[in-house]
């Protein structure tokens, strides 16, 4: 593994666009090739700002600070330029897209990582697409349905891990995927993530999550507690566990007492 | 026969619409020769034309479609090529691509510049009885089928200013006829093309199914653009026997600068089923009046329509649904993208009345824009005379959603490619409502052609 950042965020702060109050308020962080980040938070925290920050959402704009993706300028980027360069982030909910079946869509996608004039060879892609679903174990039939049109919340998440799949992201940002599931589908979403990183270990994942138990499934190298749009705490998976039974009370005590001094 | 032996008293005032073209000298000319029923059927419609006035905005259908703007009947003259013969090495490109595009069918019916110049059919078809041919040759081949149906029972020459003028004009048209217990594997394809600018158009479609007939019939107009207006009015009247399956697609991608007025109505028997798709796409300015009338208990007809609009494209839809017999059903969707300063306008009704009982009947109008100039008024209606029924119907006017493109754009989609696609997919939704087959992969193919404009 490269000891160089794939992405360095430093005193990054953000809000919601036009909006007076800033929710992200400084946050430094690095992640390297091939290591599972968990960024846990109450709600309100930030944290899912954050991710939205790193994916170019449109409502949320950034206020200070720098985040560096790859060596390249993250915030310079297009949101489509970065998902080109290789950020993929998984929604929380995802949207529906009707009449466009998931085949067509990650189809469209692939198509527009190639240059102006190149075309998508479409047996490699039904090739790679079908080895993609047989490794989720997802039945083929699957693709052809409308993107996330009257899908369940499994569904959707699943859908989520197959673009991801498919898309070979160098950072997969999860944005609370595991909100909404039954233990059965977020298995399902861990053991997707886990295969996946398995297979490409370079793949840098960044879990944003509220509750401790996706952390059961997916081993993080490192938790970040965020309270209050700012880092509070940072360490291995201890960390997550002393969340587990403390929950967020103490952080907040503590994010108090840092304000107060 | 002559004008005078049936002519009422004249009309006070100018007549509206009556101008160097049209005119009774052109019925004189094309009811010369023909068989007196017709020309007496050609004179009825005259006189209903010169007697309705033409239809302005203050009348509730036509209160977003301004023809005293956008249909300058007196700029338009008759149609010259369609008096000559035409060869079919002198075909247009265009036109001999969309025949090849389409190509296998039980038979084919080519009108160009309101004349048909070419009609084949199967022979199998033909053993079995089917008749497919011009209406100019079906009127000495074929009288009796047309004295019965032509103008008659489904669009009878009475019911509005346009279909007093096809009834009157028409120069040409085609007539199917499928019998009894016969089954068309394949459709009929009638492909459609005009290009004389600033002229005038009349042709007429008629398409009889008797009794478990199974058929399908695909047209398609095609033009190139117009400098001067040119104007094409055609009336497709399908008539639907007991038991019988037809379905029916229109595609329309005339030119800018055509104005086509196309009038469509079926008439559905006992247990019978008629599908349709209108495809708008072409043309400045479109309108359809569609009809459907559910004449016979189990009747069902089901409707789709998918338009795109462009540049300063103005489509108009009219639809009406009407229940005239219990235990029918109806399903309506109408859909439609609306890009640049393009409108559209929906008005569509439902009717039952009084002893349609355990009428199923459904409305939907979806629009999309894609522009701030773009607009589409949706008015769905119902006007139910029964106590015993399911009705609904439903309307939406949207723009793209940003969290759908954010989402689209997230794996890597520019902005342009992302609206693409939703718009695309939106649109395939009403294609993915018909079995498979050529007509939505050439529906298909002009939807990307107008998107790749976006």
């Amino acid at each position: 593994m490269s000891d160089a950042p794939i992405l360095k965020t430093a005193s990054l702060r953000a809000r919601v666009t036009e909006e007076e109050i800033e929710i992200l308020k400084g946050v430094d962080l690095e992640i390297r090739p091939g290591e599972i980040h968990a960024i846990m938070g109450p709600n309100g925290s930030g944290k899912s700002t954050l991710a939205k920050i790193l994916a170019g959402h449109p409502g949320y704009e950034v206020t200070g600070g720098s985040a560096f993706f790859d060596g390249q300028d993250l915030l310079e980027l297009e949101t489509d330029e970065r998902a080109r360069a290789g950020v993929f982030m998984a929604f929380q909910y995802p949207v529906a897209i009707p009449g466009v079946s998931i085949a067509n869509f990650l189809r469209t996608a692939l198509q527009a990582r190639l240059e102006d004039g190149e075309e998508l060879d479409l047996f490699d892609f039904q090739d790679i697409l079908l080895e993609r679903m047989e490794l989720l174990e997802m039945s083929p039939s699957f693709a052809e349905r409308s993107v996330n049109d009257g899908f369940s919340g499994g569904e959707k998440k699943r859908n989520e891990i197959l673009q991801m799949a498919v898309l070979e992201p160098a950072l997969a940002i999860m944005d609370e995927t595991d909100s909404g599931l039954d233990i059965d589908a977020l298995k399902v979403v861990a053991r997707g993530v886990n295969t996946l990183q398995k297979e490409r270990p370079e793949m840098a994942v960044l879990l944003i999550t509220h509750y401790q138990r996706l952390l059961n499934y997916i081993q993080p190298d490192f938790v970040h507690v965020i309270v209050d749009g700012r880092i509070v705490r940072s360490g291995g998976p201890e960390v997550a566990l002393s969340l587990e039974e403390g929950g967020y009370r103490e952080y907040r005590q503590l994010q108090s007492t840092v304000s107060a001094a | 026969m002559s004008r005078t032996s049936t002519l009422q008293a004249p009309a006070a005032g100018p007549l509206e619409g009556v101008t160097a073209t049209i005119n009774a000298a052109a019925v004189e000319r094309l009811a010369a020769g023909e068989p007196d029923w017709l020309a007496e059927r050609r004179w009825r419609a005259w006189e209903a034309y010169e007697r309705t006035p033409l239809p302005t905005t203050r009348l509730e259908e036509w209160r977003y479609t301004d023809l005293s703007r956008r249909l300058d009947l007196d700029a338009l003259s008759p149609a010259a090529r369609g008096t000559r013969a035409i060869s079919r090495n002198t075909w247009p490109p265009e036109l001999r691509q969309a025949m090849r595009e389409d190509w296998d069918a039980a038979g084919h019916i080519v009108e160009i510049d309101g004349r048909v110049v070419h009609a084949d059919l199967t022979a199998e078809a033909a053993a079995q009885g089917v008749v497919l041919a011009s209406l100019r040759e079906a009127v000495h081949a074929h009288p009796d089928l047309l004295r019965e149906h032509l103008a008659a029972g489904a669009i009878p020459p009475d019911q509005g200013k346009f279909s007093a003028l096809n009834a009157a004009l028409w120069t040409d048209g085609t007539v199917l006829f499928v019998p009894r217990n016969v089954t068309l594997p394949l459709p009929v394809r009638i492909t459609r093309w005009v290009s004389d600018p600033a002229a005038a158009y009349f042709t007429r479609t008629l398409v009889i199914g008797e009794d478990w007939a199974t058929l399908s019939v695909v047209e398609e107009i095609l033009s190139p653009h117009f400098d001067e207006q040119a104007f094409f009015l055609s009336a497709t009247e399908v008539l639907a026997g007991d038991n019988s399956t037809t379905h029916y697609a229109s595609v329309q991608r005339m030119g800018l600068g055509a104005f086509h007025m196309a009038l469509y109505r079926s008439l559905v028997g006992r247990d019978a089923r008629t599908d349709s798709l209108h495809v708008t796409l072409g043309a400045s300015t479109a309108r359809l009046d569609l009809n459907s009338e559910l004449a016979a208990p189990g009747a069902h007809s089901h409707i789709l329509g998918l338009y795109f609009g462009s540049e300063d494209q103005h489509f108009d839809h009219c639809t009406s649904q009407n229940h005239a017999a219990p235990h029918a059903t109806s399903d309506l969707l109408y859909k439609g993208a609306l890009d640049d300063a393009s409108g559209s306008v929906f008005r569509g009704i439902i009717r039952v009345s009084p002893g349609a009982q355990r009428t199923d009947a459904y409305q939907t109008n979806r629009n999309l824009l894609l522009s701030e100039e773009a607009s589409a008024h949706a008015l769905p209606n119902l006007e139910i005379e029964a106590d015993d029924v399911r009705c609904s119907h439903g309307a939406t006017v949207g723009q793209l959603e940003e969290e759908a493109l954010f989402y689209l754009q997230s794996r890597g989609l520019s902005r342009r490619r992302a609206e693409r696609l939703v718009v695309r997919g939106f649109l395939q939704d009403v294609l993915q409502r018909r079995p498979p087959g050529s007509v939505t992969e050439k529906v298909t193919r002009a939807i990307e052609e107008k998107l790749r404009a976006h």
